[in-house]
């Protein structure tokens, strides 16, 4: 067993109410065991057993320990779970404790306690802010082997998980009326009066608990259980986009899922975010053990936590003497005030001195003095303060182990300002606030700069009734006014940004701002010597108040900063961006349940399952798989592809078409229109047959390609690649929606309605035959009265198919579509009556050597979008007669007809087993120099057929250079030889899909 | 609370008619032949006996009815309509029906689409276009209480489909949103 936690105070009334010291909890940190209770954060726990040091420094590795109490917490970020469930960067202020948790802490080597990387700190004079565009300048070739790898190891968070995260996510979308973020007593007063006005409300809180931090003020507010008023907690609001487009991310209990990410559109946002305290800018104010005043305030209320032995309070307003006050209360050792104030009057300035709590006014804490390396505090000095004081001339010290700071509280404005909400300067709160929004937003309580506990739950009630009334378009009926009681007296808070040291700012003096990012007030003002005296210049040059943190604790004292050594007012020098997601945000959510099998919808064929069992090699295409081939017990994949092309050849093959686009288009106009999408005509086309077409762009490029067949007199049925039947299909919506509305044209895709397989090879026919004869047929298979492009509907072997005499690959074929439902049973019914013929599967490999045999062209290999039917020499295909289609006129243009375009043309490698590659570039004169490029080869395959490497190509001035000889440079010097030959191959008379 | 129940409505053929409704004689011709009016009501529907017709735009409809009449349909569909610019088509095996049933079955799909469905537009009835798991997809609310919605998907993403409903509704991963009750 652990021992007892050593700063756990012993049970009191007011002390330790979350914890439930009933059920402890045993947790590991950096490997060591330590426990908590039901009830702790990992924060409250590690401080409760005195673990001070939590983490290293982004840059100078300077130890770091725990400032804050929640999101505000820069320092703290640690690393749970193991291997592929390793989670990196998280602040251990939000991480609930469980039983066996195990955290790891980050940026440290060897371990946290010793650690190399220290010595950046000692160099740090060498390294000041913007260093990396300085000093890692030359020699050129260094940055990338040397430097970059160097700082990439010495600066830097936690580590990535070792694998595929096991948890799962979930995404949804939901709308509301009202969105309330924040359920502190603001957030929550406005929630329940938005919902008693009838409104759809969401109410999202970050901690496991409503509440906020009212329990550390004056007291706290309830929701009551409402239909309307959806609460979510453990839920952080990331990002608000436009019109009130948020995301927020819920962490559920366990894992499947482990957080869901709510996709929200609310008609109202009310940002009822709070405020974050601020730390103040004095030498060594980032040691561990210095905290923020509400933090040390609320692991004592809520985890019994001891922020030490003896400590001092160091403020510039009322609110951090409530820390003091409890720590007296609660009996945690002395304490010491330091109110850099001259002569505050409220009532809690009082009450600290009725109790006894020595104060020291206009002082402020000039230095903290450290043992073990920075690692423990042994004493602050202090020194008497007035504003503009440039270097203390007397210090004392006071002997002390811990220190709680308040700089004053900066409304959470970060999601006000994601989007482009206005913030202005309040000399009343010295910090800014929210202005204008040109969304529907709210901003209420402490976010709104409200600090007074019953001022915020009104003003959050009053927004709340207005926003629901708004939201379901009623007038507001005002039935809540703010309250007329006074609120407690306060003393005003006083600016105080920087406490000066006695010694240089450098040399282990360092004034942190950015504590996440490590940037002094030296950085800061250097970089204004240096000419940044844009802020947001300033922001880059320093890294100050980027990465997750985004400026939380640092941007107010930053701007302090600035404003004091440039001697401009704050509202004139203007804040940063604050940008999305509030709080470090895991990919994982983001990803939502698009991963694993679920990453990408994987589009089917109806014969697929038969593929699978086959073993097939699979090609994507779109979004389709398709079978690559299909390689059988002890073959290669190359053996494969010729066995499948040689059965096409000689004896039947049978390809799943099912893929290719297919749309009917019907109407008085079809023809008419189909004669305006393709180059050729389509009106001269006789009903029951199919003719093949090329449609081009307005610019006279090729985009598509396929046949179409003639269903009726008014009725036609496209084919389109397989990877161009949306975009065609949306192509020819839009010309006959914008540009043709006159037509009387109807399309409907209708790609996914059939499976469709093609049966080619000497043998087709007579393995549609035998097809026949297994059931009801009705379609006369003869070449006389079903010649090559034509088509046929009716029955075969029992099947209602429509028949197509059309081929890709030269061998006499037929495509045969039949209703998806049937198309595993037709395949199957296929292969049976082809066996005797030796029918063989052939996937999309040998579907491309066939037709590069053929010199066939495809869309995307041989074209580029740059491509003219006159360059890939279809000039045939283009009407001369039709008085217009789109494209026509920009093939007139000169360019388009000039010499010295690339035209196809087929390639014989000298050495026929040399296949060249793809996109092989082709020159003239390999010994020239420039080398000059004349061309690309588009399609290269070893043809079984011809039994040599065949390819295609696009040359300049290609057809009129047969005969010539090219010469291939490649990758590591050497050069292939290639002669300009016809691009069809085989049978350049298409006798054989004839027969 | 009860599971959510998620079949593959197989039974169902779909025709996809195009056509002008204000074109003279065109609604009696579907009506003569379907015994109901076409639904003209943006994301409507109209429903007699085993025939249900879904609103896809406002030239184009979707008529569901038992699978083996669809072709008989189509066809008498296609005579009824062939003095009409008209366009009649049998796509019955070229979407995926999934059949969500049980309280939450709204929050199921709202994991994968682009709309709130717990909003009082969609009401029994109802039909909506949309985007599911980045894919093309409907939505037809087929009854408010018990909570049964229709999923339409292309069949060449069906299996995808079910593995992200299934995925989606699972018990521990139950979302009923504003506390939602039968």
């Amino acid at each position: 067993m652990t021992s007892p936690a050593p700063y756990r105070l012993p049970e009191a009334p007011g002390i330790g109410r979350l914890i439930d010291r009933g059920q402890p909890l045993a947790f590991t940190f950096d490997g060591r065991r330590l426990e908590g209770f039901v009830g702790d954060t990992l924060a409250s726990a590690l401080l409760a057993n005195g673990e001070r040091l939590v983490g290293r420094s982004f840059k100078y590795h300077r130890p770091r320990g725990i400032v804050g109490l929640g999101s505000e917490e820069m320092n703290a970020l640690v690393g749970i779970g193991r291997g592929p469930a390793h989670e990196p960067n998280l602040q251990a202020t939000g991480i609930e404790l469980h039983d066996g948790l195990a955290a790891v802490s980050q940026n440290r080597w060897p371990s946290l306690a010793f650690d190399i990387g220290q010595v950046n700190d000692l160099f740090s004079r060498f390294i000041p802010g913007g260093f990396y565009y300085k000093t890692f300048k030359w020699p050129k070739s260094f940055w990338h082997h040397l430097y970059e790898p160097l700082i990439r190891r010495a600066a830097g968070l936690g580590r990535a998980p070792t694998g595929r995260d096991p948890a799962a996510y979930e995404q949804i979308r939901v709308d509301c009326d009202v969105l309330v973020v924040g359920g502190g007593a603001s957030g929550l007063a406005a929630a329940e009066a938005a919902a008693m006005a009838g409104a759809r409300v969401m109410l999202a809180e970050a901690e496991p608990r409503l509440g906020g931090v009212g329990d550390l003020y004056d007291g706290s507010e309830d929701l009551p259980a409402l239909a309307n008023v959806m609460v979510l907690t453990r839920t952080t609001a990331m990002a608000h986009f436009h019109h009130n487009y948020l995301l927020l991310a819920e962490r559920l209990t366990g894992d499947k899922p482990r957080q869901r990410l709510w996709k929200l559109r609310a008609k109202e946002v009310i940002l009822a975010t709070g405020a974050i305290e601020r730390p103040i800018a004095f030498a060594n104010n980032d040691r561990p053990g210095v905290m923020l005043a509400e933090a040390v305030r609320g692991y004592l209320a809520r985890h019994a936590v001891a922020p030490g032995r003896r400590g001092v309070v160091f403020t510039n307003n009322d609110e951090a003497y409530r820390t003091a006050l409890l720590i007296k209360r609660a009996g945690a050792g002395d304490v010491t005030i330091i109110d850099g104030r001259a002569d505050p009057h409220g009532e809690l300035v009082d009450e600290a001195r009725r109790a006894g709590i020595p104060v020291m006014l206009g002082h402020a804490v000039s230095q903290v003095e450290t043992t073990l390396g920075g690692q423990a505090i042994e004493a602050v000095r202090v020194a008497a303060y007035r504003p503009g004081i440039s270097r203390p001339l007397r210090e004392q010290k006071l002997p002390c182990d811990y220190l709680a700071v308040s700089g004053g509280f900066n409304p959470a404005v970060h999601l006000w300002c994601h989007n482009g909400g206005k913030l202005r300067y309040d000399t009343r709160i010295h910090a800014f606030r929210p202005d204008r929004h040109h969304d529907r937003l709210w901003a209420v309580g402490a976010a709104n700069g409200t600090f007074d506990l019953q001022q915020a739950i009104a003003e959050g009630a009053i927004a709340g009734e207005q926003a629901a009334a708004r939201a379901l378009g009623r007038p507001a009926t005002a039935s809540i006014v703010m309250p007329k009681a006074k609120p407690r007296r306060q003393g005003a808070i006083e600016p105080l940004w920087l406490s000066p040291a006695s010694g240089h700012y450098h040399d282990g003096h360092k004034h942190f701002v950015d504590f996440q990012n490590d940037v002094t007030v030296a950085d800061l003002e250097l970089a204004q010597r240096e000419g940044y005296s844009s802020v947001e210049h300033t922001k880059r040059y320093t890294t100050w108040g980027m990465a997750s943190d985004q400026g939380k604790t640092s941007s107010i004292v930053g701007l302090g900063v600035l404003s004091e050594a440039t001697g401009r007012p704050i509202p004139e020098i203007g804040t940063t961006t604050f940008r999305p997601p509030f709080t470090p945000l895991t990919f994982g959510t983001i990803a939502g349940a698009l991963k694993g099998p679920l990453f990408l919808a994987v589009r089917r064929t109806p014969a697929h399952d038969w593929q699978v069992a086959q073993g097939a090699m699979w090609e994507p295409v779109g979004q389709w798989r398709r079978a690559y081939c299909y390689p059988q017990p002890g073959e290669t994949k190359e053996q494969a592809i010729a066995r499948e092309i040689l059965a096409v050849r000689r004896a039947v093959g049978l390809l799943d078409a099912s893929t290719l686009g297919k749309i009917e288009i019907k109407g008085r106009d079809a023809a008419a229109f189909l004669d305006r999408v393709y180059t050729n005509s389509f009106s001269t086309l006789k009903v029951g047959r199919c003719r093949y077409g090329l449609m081009l762009n307005e610019l006279g490029f090729i985009i598509d390609d396929g046949v179409t067949a003639r269903l009726a007199d008014d009725h036609f049925l496209m084919h389109t690649t397989s990877g161009g039947a949306d975009r065609v299909a949306a192509w020819l919506e839009e010309w006959l929606q914008t540009e043709w509305p006159e037509l009387q044209v109807l399309v409907t895709p209708v790609t996914e309605q059939w499976a469709q397989f093609a049966v080619a090879g000497p043998e087709a026919r007579a393995v549609l035959e035998a097809l026949a004869l297994t059931g009801d047929s009705d379609i006369d298979l003869k070449p006389d009265s079903f010649p090559f492009m034509a088509w046929r509907a009716g029955r075969i072997g029992g099947f209602r198919v429509r028949i197509f005499r059309i081929s890709f690959s030269g061998e006499l074929s037929f495509e045969i579509a039949v209703p998806a439902r049937d198309g595993m049973k037709l395949w199957q019914a296929l292969l049976d009556a082809g066996k005797p013929h030796g029918i063989t599967a052939y996937g999309t490999e040998a579907l491309h050597v066939l037709r590069a045999e053929k010199g066939y062209i495809v869309v995307g290999d041989e074209t580029d979008g740059t491509v003219t039917p006159r360059d890939v020499g279809l000039d045939g295909l283009v009407s001369k007669v039709k008085r217009d289609f789109i494209g026509k006129r920009s093939l007139d243009q000169a360019f388009l007809k000039a010499a010295g375009r690339k035209e196809l043309v087929g390639l014989m490698t000298e050495d026929k087993n040399e296949v060249l590659p793809d996109g092989a570039q082709a020159v003239s004169d390999a010994a020239a120099r420039p080398l000059t490029p004349i061309g690309h080869v588009t399609s290269s395959y070893l043809s079984p057929t011809l039994e040599r490497s065949i390819a295609m190509a696009l040359i300049e001035n290609g057809r009129s250079r047969m005969g010539e000889t090219l010469s291939f440079p490649l990758a590591g010097g050497k050069i292939v030889k290639a002669t300009i030959v016809s691009p069809v191959f085989y049978d350049p008379q298409g006798e054989r899909q004839n027969v | 609370m009860s599971e959510i129940v998620i079949e593959e409505a197989s039974d169902r053929g779909m025709i996809d008619l195009k056509g002008d409704p204000a074109a003279p004689g065109f609604r009696n011709g579907v009506a003569s032949v379907l015994g109901l009016d076409l639904p003209l009501e943006p994301r409507s529907s109209a429903a007699s006996g085993e025939t249900t017709v879904l609103w896809l735009s406002v030239d184009q409809w979707l008529i569901t009815v038992p699978y083996d009449q669809a072709g008989q349909l189509t066809a008498r569909l296609a005579a009824a309509l062939a003095e009409h610019h008209a366009l009649v088509v049998d796509l019955s095996d070229a979407r995926t029906i999934f059949r969500l049933r049980g309280l939450g079955a709204r929050e199921v799909v709202m994991k994968g689409a682009s709309a709130d469905l717990t909003h009082t537009d969609y009401r029994a009835g109802t039909v909506r276009r949309l985007s599911f798991a980045e894919l093309a997809a409907m939505v037809h609310v087929v009854s408010d209480t018990p909570e049964i919605l229709d999923l339409y998907v292309f069949r060449s993403v069906g299996h995808y489909v079910r593995e992200f409903l299934e995925t989606a509704a699972r018990p521990e991963a139950r979302v009923v949103l504003w506390g939602r009750s039968e």
